[in-house]
């Protein structure tokens, strides 16, 4: 059965900075979601995956290739209807709950603040009926909703911003780092949350982490992205057991787990970007195992299997 | 077992907040041994920075030792210092950084930016040691290198700004080094850090403590940092230790329901498809007085007991005790939950 793309990312490039100072933040990124998964991007500070999810968000411009969500595209200039529809479609749920919420705005308006810009002709009761709706199915109480931010725990704001985004019944939901700044019990709760708004409402998702035991909890299919490239990609169990890419390789080996003997003896594998010889042609996306693709030359395909 | 080097006795720390009480630290009793990593787990607000904090007179205003003893016994040939009574700052100054150290999570913060960070850390080697300039710079070289930096003679006369956040995290830790202390608190210094960071940085902390021979404590929240490096690990809850062991007591063989529930809520123990567990409730109100288990509330399977009687420290081994009615012999039997079984065999990755 072929499974319908909702999100495609053709060799996207995003450049930071002007003529004399250019960063390349993202060299030509390709990756396919399909409607009704949760697809991962691991990587580390300064990698660029959450250049990546800005890009699709359309906070950052791209500076080349496309994004394509349902076929169409939405980078660059779009028309306003295309526009609204995106705005309305594709949410984000973002890492620190400190942050990210409007201080000075009551839960209601936090909540609400994206809907009333969408659906302007909204009445005041439908609107409060929606946001009690919201703060329900994220677990909440609705007398929160004329409350601040500050008088919530951090378990309780993330929770709010995932309110935010589900109001818009969206069917895109990009989210970026939504439990690493949350204590351990806290984050079993998000993630849970998370995963049953997926079963009940079809939801996909782009989620955005440097933590691949999180990702493996949560992803169906993983992308390790390092300095701007994807380097290797495939179904989540597949790729954590098979892992190719020495720098798969070494952040798997870095991730700590519970378990002292383990750890004690595990050995810390450590990724050298020079251990690359590209100097007679550049490396190419290959497949190396079944659905399992890994950027590679030639050379290294043979070594590295 | 080693020597101690410090001792907390029954401590007790209470804040004033707004005309109330908030006991944030209820009669908390603790052993350092000499050269050991002991682990101190918990969730945020449950007082394991309070009470690692009091040990260096940095409580906020507000706060205050009621109670009980904090001895010192990182002075050779002199009695104990029982750190509760420092009052002073001036004898403040002369504990802190020259006997116990503190590093930070966020190495960004506890630099200044202002200075070169061989600045920085020659400051400190020439407030704790007898040195001159001369001295006191090749010093600083060398504790850069030994906190991995490389080029040194380069990055001596380089800001903060110019470092990124793993390289920045050794720079504190040299400064720390730097003053020579007995006991190093780090309160989450890898939490900031991407994952093959925070590994070189724990690397780097196992590699100092033999060095220097440090007593390292570790404030931490997360499980997996803590198998990697700690020795012992105590583990908090509500201002209160309740359960402390060796590193395989406690992963191994967990005995407190708060113990088990936290490695149960541990996304590397979760199988794709069903929900994670997770701990219901909230931790309890501090500024109120807990009766009984402070867990019960939020453990289905709390005895009558809990709800009733505060438990006591049984020992269960030699190295290992935990406040749970549980270990009476009167409690009914119950079984590990499955996550025991699951890190016992190892089936993680």
């Amino acid at each position: 059965m072929e499974r319908e793309v909702l999100l495609e990312v053709k060799d996207l490039d995003v450049t930071y900075g002007g003529r004399k100072k250019k960063f390349h933040a993202v060299k030509k990124v390709n990756f396919k979601i399909y409607r009704g998964e949760t697809f991962g991007l691991v990587g580390e500070s300064g990698s660029g995956k959450t250049t990546i999810g800005r890009a699709i968000m359309r906070i950052v411009p791209s500076s080349g290739g496309e994004i394509l969500y349902k076929g169409e595209k939405i980078n660059g200039k779009i028309s306003k209807e295309l526009d609204r529809r995106v705005i309305k479609e594709i949410q984000m749920i973002f890492q620190d709950p400190q942050a990210s919420l409007n201080e000075r705005a009551k839960v209601d308006e936090i909540i609400s603040e994206g809907l009333m810009n969408i659906e302007k002709g909204l009445g005041r009761e439908e609107r409060k009926e929606r946001v009690e709706q919201a703060i329900l199915d994220v677990g909440l109480l609705p007398e929160f909703a004329s409350r601040f931010p500050h008088e919530f725990s951090g378990g309780q704001r993330q929770r709010i911003g995932i309110a935010r985004a589900l109001i818009m019944n969206p069917e895109f939901i990009i989210a970026d780092e939504p439990i690493s700044a949350l204590d351990v019990s806290v984050r079993a709760q998000v993630l849970n949350l998370l995963s049953d708004m997926q079963k009940k409402r079809q939801i996909t998702y782009l989620f955005i982490a440097h933590d691949l035991s999180v990702m493996r909890f949560i992803t169906d299919r993983i992308a390790v992205i390092h300095k701007g490239r994807i380097v290797e990609m495939g179904e989540t169990e597949e790729l954590i057991r098979h892992a190719i890419h020495p720098y798969t390789r070494a952040l798997l080996s870095a991730i700590p787990m519970p378990d002292p003997k383990h750890e004690r003896e595990k050995k810390l594998l450590v990724y050298d970007p020079d251990m690359h010889d590209y100097s007679t042609g550049e490396p190419e996306w290959r497949e190396l195992r079944p659905g399992h693709f890994v950027l590679a030359d030639e050379k290294e395909a043979k070594e590295w299997l | 077992m080693a020597d101690k080097i410090l001792t907390a006795k029954e401590l007790e720390i209470q804040f004033k907040l707004r005309g109330k009480t908030l006991n944030a630290i209820r009669g908390v009793s603790l052993d350092l041994y000499k050269g050991e990593i002991l682990a101190i787990v918990g969730e945020s607000g449950s007082g394991k920075s309070v009470f690692t904090k009091s040990f260096m007179g940095l409580l906020d205003r507000n706060g205050r030792v009621a109670g009980g003893r904090i001895l010192y016994y990182g002075r050779d040939g002199e009695e104990p210092l029982d750190l509760a009574t420092v009052k002073r700052e001036k004898e403040w100054y002369k504990i802190r950084g020259h006997e116990i150290a503190m590093i930070m999570q966020d190495p960004m913060t506890s630099l200044n930016p202002l200075k070169t960070i061989g600045k920085q850390i020659m400051e400190a080697v020439l407030l704790h040691q007898d040195v001159n300039r001369a001295e006191a710079k090749k010093r600083t070289l060398k504790y850069l290198e030994d906190v991995g930096i490389q080029d040194v003679a380069r990055r001596f006369s380089q800001y903060p700004h110019e470092f990124s956040g793993g390289m920045r995290q050794r720079v504190v830790i040299a400064i720390a080094i730097a003053c020579a202390p007995k006991i190093l608190i780090c309160d989450e210094p890898t939490t900031a850090l991407d994952v093959t960071i925070q590994a070189q940085i724990l690397d780097l902390l196992k590699e100092l403590r033999h060095k220097y021979s440090l007593s390292i404590i570790l404030i931490t929240h997360d499980l997996g940092v803590v198998a990697n490096i700690a020795d012992r690990v105590a583990v908090m809850y509500a201002g209160d230790i309740i359960e402390i062991g060796t590193s395989e007591d406690i992963f191994y063989d967990p005995k407190h329901p708060y113990t088990q529930a936290l490695l149960s809520s541990l996304p590397q123990i979760g199988v794709k498809g069903t929900d994670l567990f997770s701990i219901p409730g909230t931790p309890p109100n501090l500024f109120t007085e807990i009766r009984g288990d402070a867990f019960a509330p939020r453990n289905p399977k709390a005895l009558k007991i809990d709800f009733l009687k505060t438990p006591p420290y049984f020992q269960v081994s030699p190295t290992h005790k935990a406040k749970t009615w549980l270990l009476d012999p009167r409690a009914p039997k119950v079984e590990p939950p499955a996550v025991v079984e699951k890190i016992r065999n190892g089936g993680l990755f």
